[in-house]
């Protein structure tokens, strides 16, 4: 789709460098951490780890379009917390409540991103500002629903299913769930008119709407995207928990936003894939798992975390000034 | 261009933000009777003098078009490191002072210099710079730690002829930054900035300069803004600052100065922080729990972000 910024057609570029970027950092940090310790080569180690990322890149998948777009969403966390709670308090521990309760969660993610995708879109004001705000109101009913303490109790077998291994008793189901949402995010953005509009609208929102592109529209259904994907990042998160706490997915946006730049999907919009963002998801977790590994404190992950946003931003800045000059936002 | 009343300039001219608070000090009077007492305001004014200097640390960058999110986990640094240091020397504590201080406005040149250098978005720099700075509090301590000068404890908590002391600090600093950002050469040049850096770059400004200038002066707000929250809490609290950068955008942007820059009212942002705080404190009052009192808040940024709507009700600069 980035044949849009390239000046050559389609067939005749070169593989892209940048597009590489994130996978080349991947192999190296799985090359690095296998020398540090021998887990990272077996599969049951790294099928957990994948599991691990479950809950973050599924909400990671969804955040990727708003960030194709330009926009950016902050209020993931919030809904993920959300759709924990609610799927919880909806199961109320009953085996008939369980598909109830994932569509609650869903509905209710998806409703909280087309209150984004809303305002944003007619409101034309900054997306970091109203999703901000959005994650607090979020926060705030999530407490008020909650009353401040761990309430509703999944449906038996939920959990179980969710965390069993299919295959021979060797993939774990999670990692499916987060390998079919990356499937359909993959679609959505290459198969799709919408996918395509994310793009052009990213590229260039005032040649878009010249060209009769329908920007609000495509605004409004990739906040939507984002936010059903959070709801079922957060049913992800229950699953892989089993509670709902108060607060579940608090600073997950972080994770979210960190793992989406990593994978190459940058602030400036128009550049970026799906499959950049899983790669990212995963050098991220990596990341923090060698911090785990080497016994590094909770203080230091922090520290780790900030630093490879920071590095991965310059990075892709620094490709993108040798290329075609992007503008600075 | 319309012909205007006598009088007519200055209440337009009045930031709008000034008739949502009279409205809701109006509200407090008639329907709270603790709202009107003497230390109830001037509880308020000491509650919001911390918000006050940050939010006009922050009116700096976003003047230029630019944006400062690492200023919360700043403060809770400061604090931090401050109590840490009172305790450690308290002979010193003018030394500590100015070390910490220094150190504020040192990461603050630091967050500049990184922008300059790598080219970076400046939301993006300093969210990580949010993340770097939160590790680095919880590298020093995972608990409340140290204690606090009694100057500064004064400083934050004292009364001077009934007047609280923090309102002298929040004066002075209202007046630099009124004086930096609405009548000084480098004021004009960071609104040239924040109206169009292109523009600015081909008038031969340096942009460099006054990107590093305008967050080394939010860095040096949150340590300030850090010194009122130690001498308030009286203690090291590592979350001190959670959330703080977001109150202080809130309150640049309610006070009339667009996210997008080249427009900033000091006078607004008070204005604004005085809202805030008697907002919170009316919650308060009226027993509002707590948790609706979040929703409230959040609300109340999509609101704001809603009234800053470019093109809308236009103000003259």
């Amino acid at each position: 789709m980035s044949a849009v910024a390239s000046p050559l057609p389609e067939g005749m570029r070169l593989p892209s460098l940048e597009k590489a970027a994130v996978w080349i950092v991947l192999a190296i940090l799985l090359l690095l951490a296998g020398l540090t310790s021998d887990a990272f080569f077996k599969f049951n180690y790294l099928a957990n780890l994948v599991r691990q990322a479950a809950p973050v890149g599924i909400t990671a998948v969804g955040v990727t379009f708003v960030m194709l777009l330009r926009g950016v969403d902050l209020s993931v966390g919030a809904i993920v917390s959300m759709s924990a709670v609610v799927c919880a308090l909806v199961m109320d521990g009953k085996a008939e409540n369980l598909w109830l309760g994932i569509a609650a969660a869903s509905a209710c993610g998806a409703a909280i991103g087309l209150a984004n995708g809303l305002i944003i879109a007619h409101g034309k004001v900054s997306a970091f500002i109203v999703t901000l705000g959005m994650s607090i109101v979020v926060y705030g009913l999530v407490q008020m629903g909650t009353g401040g303490t761990a309430r509703g109790i999944v449906s038996p077998g939920f959990r179980e299913a969710m965390n069993s291994r299919i295959l021979g008793n060797t993939l774990p189901v999670l990692v499916v769930c987060l390998l079919a949402a990356v499937a359909v995010g993959i679609f959505l953005q290459s198969r799709t008119r919408f996918g395509r509009g994310v793009y052009l609208v990213g590229a260039n929102p005032d040649a878009a709407r010249l060209a009769g592109l329908p920007v609000a529209r495509i605004t409004v259904v990739a906040y939507i995207v984002s936010g059903l994907f959070a709801g079922l990042g957060g049913l992800a998160l229950l699953a892989r928990t089993g509670v709902s706490g108060t607060n579940p997915g608090a600073g997950m946006e972080f994770d979210v936003l960190a793992a989406v730049v990593l994978g190459g999907t940058t602030f400036a919009g128009g550049r970026g894939s799906v499959g950049g963002t899983f790669a990212g998801v995963m050098v991220l977790f990596i990341a923090l798992n060698l911090a785990n590994v080497a016994g590094l404190p909770f203080a230091a992950q922090l520290t780790i975390k900030g630093l490879i946003i920071i590095a991965a931003s310059a990075a892709h800045s620094w490709i993108g000034s040798r290329g075609s000059g992007r503008s600075q936002e | 261009m319309r012909p205007q009343a006598i009088g007519a300039p200055v209440l337009q001219r009045l930031p709008r933000i000034y008739w949502a608070l009279a409205a809701l000090v109006l509200i407090g009077i008639a329907s709270v009777p603790q709202f009107r007492t003497v230390s109830n305001l001037a509880n308020v004014l000491d509650q919001s003098a911390t918000l006050a200097i940050l939010a006009l640390g922050q009116a700096f960058v976003i003047a230029g078009g630019m944006i400062d999110l690492s200023v919360g986990q700043l403060v809770g640094l400061i604090t931090v490191v401050a109590c840490m240091l009172f305790q450690a020397f308290p002979d010193m504590s003018l030394l500590v002072v100015a070390g910490c201080l220094a150190l504020a406005a040192m990461i603050g040149l630091i967050n500049g210099e990184l922008i300059n250098r790598l080219r970076m978005s400046p939301l993006i720099l300093t969210f990580g710079m949010l993340s770097v700075l939160q590790g680095l509090i919880f590298m020093f301590t995972d608990r409340s730690i140290g204690q606090v000068a009694p100057s500064i404890a004064f400083l934050a908590n004292g009364r001077l002829l009934g007047i609280p002391v923090s309102l002298f600090l929040v004066a002075l600093v209202a007046f630099a930054a009124w004086y930096g950002l609405q009548r000084s050469i480098f004021g004009w040049h960071l609104l040239a900035m924040g109206n169009s850096a292109d523009s600015a770059r081909k008038a031969g400004l340096n942009l460099y300069g006054l990107i590093r200038i305008a967050y080394l002066v939010s860095g040096l707000c949150a340590g300030l803004a850090a010194l009122l929250v130690a001498g308030r809490l009286g203690t090291g609290f590592p979350n001190a600052g959670n959330g703080l950068e977001l109150d202080a955008i809130v309150a640049v942007v309610l006070g009339g100065t667009p996210l997008k820059g080249g427009r900033v009212s000091v006078v607004g942002i008070l204005g604004a922080v005085l809202f805030l705080g008697v907002l919170n404190n009316l919650l308060n009052l009226l027993q509002v729990p707590a948790f609706t009192q979040i929703v409230v808040k959040g609300l109340i940024v999509i609101a704001a972000i809603l009234a800053d709507r470019p093109g809308r009700l236009a103000q003259p600069a």
